[in-house]
């Protein structure tokens, strides 16, 4: 009898999603997290509010960790990493690595949902000394400011005047290697500079931007209101240099609307850092032996009709493992993948 | 100067003659990777020192030559790629453009062609090119005469009267010259004669100075011919 | 409240980790070996013993310390000769042996850069002629200019990339009766200086904690073919190049951060001969009256010969218009063999500099008009034909 359960490699947005997915159809969902806790990248690096709803994150994760947590069909294993696998679909074995040693687990099919890291700055073509100036921050850090309403120099502990984000900090850029455009980040800063407004009200935000891409309701719901409600200004111009003078920052770029460089004082510089695979990925790539884009993200074979099926049988991907993704896209491809997963199943079931 | 970038900025010259140039610079083998697509976003302006003091924007030159408009480009051809300082500090390019590199090769063609604008931009540039073609080395200590830097102020003139002594008193043995910035054996002159020669860099001299040509042709054939070397630059 | 550092971690608590892996560009490395082993070329080693830093994007690069080949400078040796005196000062201080090559030319590059009267073919041409001639004598090439060194790597990504441009070269130079020899790496002198940094320190006579300075990283160093640039973690965080400042660092000078140190300093080739308002305005106004306002340094220091000449020279003018100016401006050469207590007119060769650098020299304790007779005396000798030249010997006498 091929087995009916369906492991499932990450506690993210994704790796819950699948997982509920899996159980809600009556079969075991086997969930592996490396941390001690539930609710991935979003729970992990403290965000405030989630895209584009403003919902806050911290209750968003806990919904989706508590529908897993406390479901019956539902194997959790936390503090736990893959380290390998073997076998094929209807018939994995997959080695576990915790505190307490080394566990054997089987299952039918599995999802890879490990998700994405992000862009170190260090890395920037640009001249932004993320490593050489305290208030140069990355949207992360900024999220974990807005949640604890402390948006402040980290400098000198005072609210900013002039805040300023910078997007496309390691996408779109051929130089970098990522000539991919993170998605997300025009949404989230956006977001951000509406959040800026309404807990700094005093103080300026400025967008750079090469395009604002705000597909979908992203327009009317954050690009359209943080212009004309919050009065955030988008600039069409990206930054070569952020500078020091005295103590405060220079961000030098080209005003390219109206054709002229530019030197602007700013109190914070946020970097608005894309998206990478995470380590996790990577590693979860090798373990089963999936095909990855240049990228190093996990390449689905499906093209536009099937997003979440590897080069594999019996794995699938989803979230932001197989590319930049935003959270409804995350969702959506749990579910997916949750889905294929199980037909697989039923599939081999039934042929046996 | 403020650019002019109207339409009928060079009418009289055929749309053709435009074209052809504008297909030399694509073909050359440096374009592939000098130009790729643009984004409009900045980056190589804010970075130029000449966009500080020129209304020169290597973006536009950039998105010019990547619409593939041959007006532009010919009006950037002559009006504009002069004033780049080749430090490549556009380079940094997320498309990973080089808008410094693409104006090298259009600078290339300008000569080649013997553009005007190219023979006015090099004004006064002739000796430059000759001390290298001929010496082998580019900047010699007798190029510092008070005349030629008037802005440098007195100290031109002291280096200047005490040239020979103050060479003399230059330890390393090849530094004594006053014509090259050092010593270049003789055979080596040769030798860069006859890469000059090979890889027909003297045509393109001929194209935008043709005083220069033959008084450097002269200088060299005479040289080789020498050294039993049967070169003629014609 | 809680404090904003459990937040953000300040900038001094961020480590930027370079991962060779991350590397968006190809190895050279692996591509001039492959070259090699396919019959296309000769590699010529980077002898032993060599010091091994590391480059932009964490690769390796060897630096050799003996046997080097001096690719000289036209603008070093033709305006400010005291630039590569040091160089072979410091050499000769540390023992070490090294060829100053009369069978080598220009890199030619101005004309490339200024003029446009050149060609792909003649660039590449010019520079393996003097790569060959550099490894017929046995002795690795260290190029003294930022722009040849520049150039090179351009050359060096060209010629990787087309098998045509390699058989053009490879001809030309059959007809000179030479090789086609790719040296392992190509070497920039201000990178033979920072890796021996910690020997020049130990043989340092002169106290330089006085003396606070700003650094001009050359556009043709760090911008041209990027991964090849030296960077350490321990100078900004390896954000910047770390040529010149970990030097500066090694021998007790404090380096002065200001705003617009990647700026360009003007020199822009063809202005700085024939549209010279340019790069005078923009050498003084853009880098340093920044300098000036921002850091107020002694002494401004740079590794390449455009470079020096054009913040140098441009200052006088600018003076003369009563503006904020009046730093010195040496390279890094000069600094380490001034350390290393070079004559500061029979080596560093001071009065071919523009910008009075009198304080400076007093601040490190030199007097000053007893070391310009001292030179002077031996101006006079030559004069008197007492003696044909300032030999070595006379130099540390």
């Amino acid at each position: 009898m091929p087995e009916q359960s369906v492991l499932i490699v990450g506690g993210g947005p994704a790796g819950l999603e699948a997982a509920r997915g899996v159980a809600d159809l009556g079969y075991k969902a086997i969930l592996v997290e490396k941390r001690n806790r539930l609710g991935g990248t979003p729970d992990e690096a403290n965000y405030a509010a989630l895209t584009p709803d403003f919902r806050p994150a911290e209750e968003a994760m806990r919904e989706m960790a508590d529908a897993v947590q406390n479901h019956p069909n539902v194997e959790l294993h936390l503090n736990s990493t893959v380290t390998a696998a073997s076998g094929s679909v209807g018939d994995f074995e997959v080695t576990l690595k915790n505190a307490k040693g080394v566990e054997k687990v089987k299952a039918g099919a599995v999802i890879i949902a490990t998700g994405f890291t992000h862009f170190d700055p260090g890395r920037e073509t640009q001249q932004y000394g993320y490593y050489e100036f305290d208030d140069v921050i990355t949207l992360v850090d900024l999220e974990k400011m807005l949640k604890a309403h402390k948006v402040v120099r980290p400098s000198n502990g005072q609210p900013p005047k002039r805040l300023c984000f910078i997007q496309c900090v390691g996408s779109r850029d051929r130089q970098i290697g990522n000539e991919y455009c993170s998605k997300v980040c025009c949404g989230i800063a956006s977001k951000e500079a509406i959040e800026v407004r309404q807990q700094v009200p005093d103080c300026k935000v400025f967008i750079f931007y090469i395009d604002m891409r705000m597909y979908g309701y992203w327009e009317n719901e954050i690009y359209w209101p943080a212009q004309e409600k919050y009065k955030v200004n988008y600039i069409k111009g990206i930054a070569t240099e952020v500078l020091k003078k005295g103590d405060q920052l220079i961000v030098r770029g080209e005003d390219a609307t109206f054709g002229r460089p530019m030197e602007v004082p700013m109190d914070i510089v946020v970097l608005s850092v894309g998206m990478e695979p995470s380590a996790g990925t990577k590693e979860m790539a090798k373990v089963f032996g999936l095909e990855t884009n240049k990228y190093n993200f996990i390449e689905t074979i499906g093209g536009a009709l099937n997003t979440v099926t590897t080069s594999k049988e019996g794995v699938f991907a989803c979230g932001a493992c197989t590319g930049p993704a935003d959270l409804e896209d995350s969702i959506s491809s749990a579910s997916a993948a949750a889905l294929k997963a199980v037909s697989m199943l039923r599939k081999v079931a039934q042929a046996a | 100067m403020a650019l002019d970038l109207s339409q009928n900025r060079y009418a009289e010259v055929p749309y053709e003659e435009k074209e052809r140039l504008f297909n030399e610079v694509k073909r050359d083998m440096r374009f592939d990777e000098y130009l790729y697509g643009c984004y409009e976003c900045g980056i190589c302006v804010a970075a130029c020192p000449s966009a500080r003091f020129y209304d020169f924007s290597p973006r536009k030159i950039a998105q010019a030559v990547a619409r593939e408009d041959v007006e532009l480009f010919y009006i950037f051809l002559n009006d504009s790629i002069w004033d780049c300082s080749q430090c490549f500090s556009c380079d940094r390019c997320p498309r990973q453009n080089s808008p410094g590199g693409l104006i090298t090769v259009m600078r290339e063609v300008a000569v080649k062609n013997g553009l005007a604008s190219a023979q006015q931009a090099l004004e006064g540039y002739g000796r430059i090119v000759y001390k290298i073609m001929s010496t082998g080395t580019q900047v010699s200590p007798d190029m510092l005469q008070p005349s030629a830097f008037p802005d440098w102020g007195p100290h031109v003139k002291e280096i200047s009267d005490n040239l020979d002594l103050w060479r003399k008193a230059l330890p390393p043995e090849t530094l004594h010259t006053t014509e090259t910035g050092w010593q270049v054996s003789d055979k080596t002159i040769i030798e860069l004669y006859l890469i000059w020669h090979h890889t027909g860099v003297m045509d393109m001299i001929k194209e935008v100075d043709e005083g220069l040509f033959m008084i450097l042709a002269d200088v060299m054939e005479e040289r080789l011919e020498e050294e039993g070397y049967d070169v003629t630059f014609d | 409240m809680i404090p904003v550092e459990t937040l953000v971690k300040p900038a001094s608590e961020r480590q930027f980790n370079v991962n060779p892996a991350d590397a968006p560009t190809e190895d050279y490395h692996d591509i001039i070996f492959q070259l090699e082993k396919e019959g296309e070329w000769e590699v010529q080693r980077v002898p032993e013993p060599y010091i091994e830093v590391e480059t932009k994007f964490g690769r390796k690069k060897k630096i050799p310390i003996n046997t080097t080949w001096h690719h000289k400078s036209c603008g070093q040796c033709g305006h400010i000769p005291g630039y590569s005196t040091s160089i072979f000062w410091i050499n000769r201080k540390l023992g070490l042996d090294y060829l100053d090559p009369t069978d080598q030319t220009s890199c030619t590059a101005w004309n490339y850069y200024a003029s446009a009267t050149s060609n792909v073919a003649a660039q590449a041409a010019v520079a393996m002629r003097n790569f060959a001639a550099a490894a017929e004598t046995g002795y690795f090439p260290i190029i003294h200019c930022g722009t040849s060194f520049g150039h090179y790597k351009e050359v060096r990504q060209e010629l990787i990339h087309s098998p045509e441009l390699r058989r053009q070269v490879r001809d030309i130079l059959a007809k000179l009766g030479k090789k086609l020899v790719m040296p392992e790496e190509i070497v920039h002198y201000s990178e033979w200086v920072h890796a021996m940094r910690h020997r020049i320190a130990e043989l340092q006579v002169r106290d330089m904690s006085m003396v606070a300075a700003t650094v001009h990283p050359a556009c043709h160093y760090h911008k041209l073919v990027r991964e090849d640039a030296i960077y350490d973690p321990e100078i900004y965080g390896a954000q910047r190049t770390a040529v010149i400042t970990a030097t500066l660092k090694a021998i007790g000078v404090e380096v002065r951060d200001y705003s617009t140190w990647y700026d360009c300093c003007g020199f822009g080739f063809r202005h700085i001969l024939v549209s010279r308002d340019f790069s005078r305005s923009f050498a003084t106004q853009r880098k340093i009256e920044v300098m000036k306002e921002e850091a107020d340094p002694d002494v401004v220091v740079t590794h390449d010969t455009g470079c020096v000449t054009t913040l140098d020279q441009s200052q006088f003018a600018a003076k003369a218009h009563g503006r904020n100016v009046g730093v010195p401006v040496m390279s890094d050469s000069q600094m380490a063999a001034l350390a290393m207590g070079a004559h500061p007119y029979k080596v560093l060769q001071l009065h071919w500099h523009n910008t009075d650098n009198k304080p400076l020299l007093e601040k490190i304790g030199i007097d000053v008009e007893k070391a310009w007779k001292e030179f002077e005396d031996e101006v006079e000798k030559i004069k008197r034909g007492e003696k044909q030249y300032l030999t070595w010997e006379d130099v540390d006498a």
